[in-house]
């Protein structure tokens, strides 16, 4: 009989522990090849044609990705930012009309930096500076911007929303170039992350601020630096939403900032930021939500439900299904009292 | 010494009555003015005075709900998707029903208690899963969407049990002057006088203490969110009894925006509950922003939705620059802090002088 506090048993517990964690820290990639394969497996099923619908994921899940990519920067700290989606929106009409009086793609795109690092960087400096909770601020800032943008698109554009030739973002609009920006902007991400001070110090923050700001790490500076690439992200998000949908409404990019939010989560990665941050977790996550929504889509059409029964149908499974994968991911990580 | 201890308590009560009536006092003569100068009335007749207490009773009961569990550290976004749901069953249920005066009465009595077993649907899962309230609420916010959806079949409900409640409240203007009173009293009784409210005030100051002391967080934490749940129930009635129509449109998200108003009126009310009771406060702050609603919607020719949207976002942040700078703040008025920075100055000098000389 092997006592409970001999070596040998601490020795099973412990790679109990280490199967158990590669097992969690593995199970967002494994749901990520599992729904890929489901999704191929019910679309080739329905006769459908493939390539379109996997076009169509790789349309859905870009910008999304490309904006919580950025963001993971943010909730590395511990914050969070539900801004995002008035960001992309703002910087989108604000590119529209630029090029609409101007016809220079150029300045288009530095006016759309501007205005998403500029959003970003007031975020934060209303955050920092002015010592604002940070979700707070960005409840004020969701309201301002997408208050502007719809100002803006009721008083410039017509019924629909403002225009944009399809020329000027349209040869974006493919999905080898936005594979290709999005490996380069996930890869920049995670080298900033994994390989340098930034991503180090920002885990630290976002783990034990008290702690982090006695050895001398700066909120202020990292989190200004959160901002600005969560700008950057919103930017890139903001010129794929106009490649693929040259018209801007005020329901553009509406459900961005929450979507981000399951995205991540989705991807393995705790909310409440810190060391368990992974910055591939909104690439993972970003197209398991989106493979997850459309699968669900075609399966329950399979069953005859009409179209407008299976938006409903298809929300309620997807967010079962986003509750069991949070609860399996964070099996290891339970606390004795009710989490806050 | 009678005399000292009457005069102190006095200045007190007088301090106490300040600090809770300026700030909707500065409301109404503000909204007052703004409405005078441009020859309009804030609150014209029966209806625009009906329209003014359902308002305000929206924006002070998502704020109860609202302050219930972000107080606690819980973050609750599936509010919103609680009113709409609830209200939506609710108006399903007393469809069969031969409309009458009586309909509204029914449908408030469903909205809560559907509501409270909504919100015992989100508490439940949140006490089974453990994980992070904020993630669970996502996940509730939108099955409750989706249910809502598919119920509504993604349209827009009116006519009907929506409209016998808009007319109902629109023809009796104290049916919603009840609703809040008795809802204020309900939340006072029940977070202020009883021994769940003593329970959740502990948890909410310092949870592990307070679990080790032998306080049941579990039951605590349920009946929160069946409370919340509840109040969003007369919330999503208030809604239909303001409009007269449901929106069952709402998927992915849409229907978090409801519990954003509450922002304003919970940091304000917070401010004024300082000086009386947070709950009170908060049904001060419904007033303010039911004022500065009225005020919108008699310049509804000249200040558009984005416009409102705006000033509300502004004066949230100018109100919490000054929250979370209070002291600064008070010392830029009494001009100390211009004060502190010359002495601070003044010390550096002084420190590079002496490490210079020491050089």
């Amino acid at each position: 009989m092997v006592n409970a506090n001999s070596p040998v048993s601490a020795s099973a517990s412990i790679n109990k522990y280490k199967v158990k964690s590669i097992a969690i820290a593995i199970l967002p990639l494994a749901a990520l090849a599992f729904l890929f394969g489901l999704f191929c497996i019910v679309v080739t099923a329905n006769d459908y044609n493939l390539e379109l619908y996997l076009t169509n994921v790789i349309n859905r899940g870009t910008v999304l990705v490309l904006v919580a990519t950025g963001a993971i920067f943010i909730y590395t700290l511990g914050s969070f930012d539900i801004s995002l989606g008035a960001s992309t929106l703002l910087c989108a009409t604000v590119g529209v009309l630029t090029y609409n009086s101007t016809q220079n793609v150029f300045l288009t795109v530095l006016v759309m930096f501007a205005i998403g690092v500029g959003c970003s960087l007031l975020s934060s400096l209303l955050a920092s500076v002015f010592r604002i909770p940070v979700f707070v601020t960005t409840v004020a800032m969701m309201s301002v911007l997408s208050a502007i943008a719809s100002q803006l698109i009721i008083s410039n554009g017509s019924g629909n929303g403002l225009s944009l030739p399809k020329t000027v973002f349209g040869p974006l609009d493919s999905p080898w170039i936005k594979i290709a920006v999005i490996a380069v902007w996930v890869l920049l991400c995670a080298f900033l992350f994994d390989f340098t001070k930034i991503g180090r110090r920002e885990k630290f923050l976002g783990a034990n601020p008290f702690c982090a700001k006695l050895t001398g790490i700066s909120m202020y500076k990292y989190a200004i630096i959160a901002f600005v690439m969560a700008g950057l992200g919103v930017v890139l998000g903001a010129i794929f939403t106009l490649s693929y949908s040259p018209t801007v409404n005020t329901g553009t990019a509406s459900s961005i900032g929450m979507d981000i939010l399951v995205a991540i989560v989705f991807g393995g990665m705790p909310i409440s930021g810190g060391p368990r941050s992974k910055i591939y977790a909104s690439l993972i996550g970003g197209f398991s939500y989106v493979l997850l929504n459309l699968t669900l889509n075609i399966v329950l059409r399979m069953a005859g439900v009409d179209s407008q029964g299976s938006q409903g149908i298809t929300q309620i499974i997807s967010a079962m299904v986003f509750l069991a994968v949070v609860y399996v991911a964070s099996m290891n990580y339970r606390a004795k009292n009710l989490p806050r | 010494m009678e005399q000292l201890i009457t005069k102190q308590r006095a200045k007190e009560i007088a301090k106490k009555s300040v600090g809770t009536l300026a700030i909707p006092l500065v409301f109404a003569v503000v909204t007052l003015i703004a409405c005078a100068a441009g020859g309009r009335t804030m609150i014209s007749g029966i209806s625009g005075f009906s329209n003014f207490l359902i308002y305000a009773g929206i924006v002070t009961i998502t704020t109860f709900a609202l302050s219930i569990n972000l107080g606690s550290g819980r973050f609750d976004f599936s509010l919103g998707s609680m009113a709409v749901l609830s209200t939506l069953i609710s108006i399903k249920i007393t469809s069969s029903m031969p409309v009458s005066s009586g309909t509204a009465i029914v449908n408030l009595l469903l909205c809560f208690a559907v509501g409270a077993i909504l919100g015992a649907v989100s508490g439940t899962l949140y006490v089974l899963l453990k994980i992070p309230p904020i993630i669970t609420s996502l996940g509730v916010t939108l099955i409750f969407e989706g249910i809502t959806y598919s119920i509504a079949s993604g349209k827009y409900i009116n006519g009907g049990e929506a409209m016998a409640i808009y007319n109902f409240m629109n023809n009796n203007w104290w049916f919603a002057l009840i609703v809040i009173a008795v809802t204020l009293a309900l939340m006072i009784f029940v977070f202020d006088h009883t021994k769940f409210g003593r329970d959740y005030a502990a948890l909410k100051e310092g949870q592990k203490v307070s679990v080790n002391t032998g306080i049941k967080e579990i039951p605590n934490a349920i009946v929160c969110y069946v409370i919340c749940g509840a109040m969003m129930g007369i919330v999503g009635f208030l809604s239909v009894a303001r409009s007269g129509g449901l929106d069952g449109r709402s998927l992915s998200f849409g229907s978090i925006g409801i519990m954003f108003n509450a922002f304003l009126p919970m940091f304000i009310g917070g401010f004024i509950g300082r000086f009386s009771n947070d709950k009170l406060g908060y049904l001060l702050a419904g007033l303010c922003m039911s004022m500065l609603n009225s005020t919108f919607a008699a310049y509804i020719n000249e200040v558009s939705a984005s416009t409102q949207s705006i000033i509300n976002a502004v004066l949230l942040v100018v109100f919490l620059i000054y929250l979370s700078n209070e002291q600064t703040c008070k010392d830029l008025v009494t001009g100390k802090l211009f004060k502190k920075w010359h002495d601070a100055i003044k010390m550096r000098s002084a420190q590079r002088k002496t490490r210079e000389e020491a050089e």
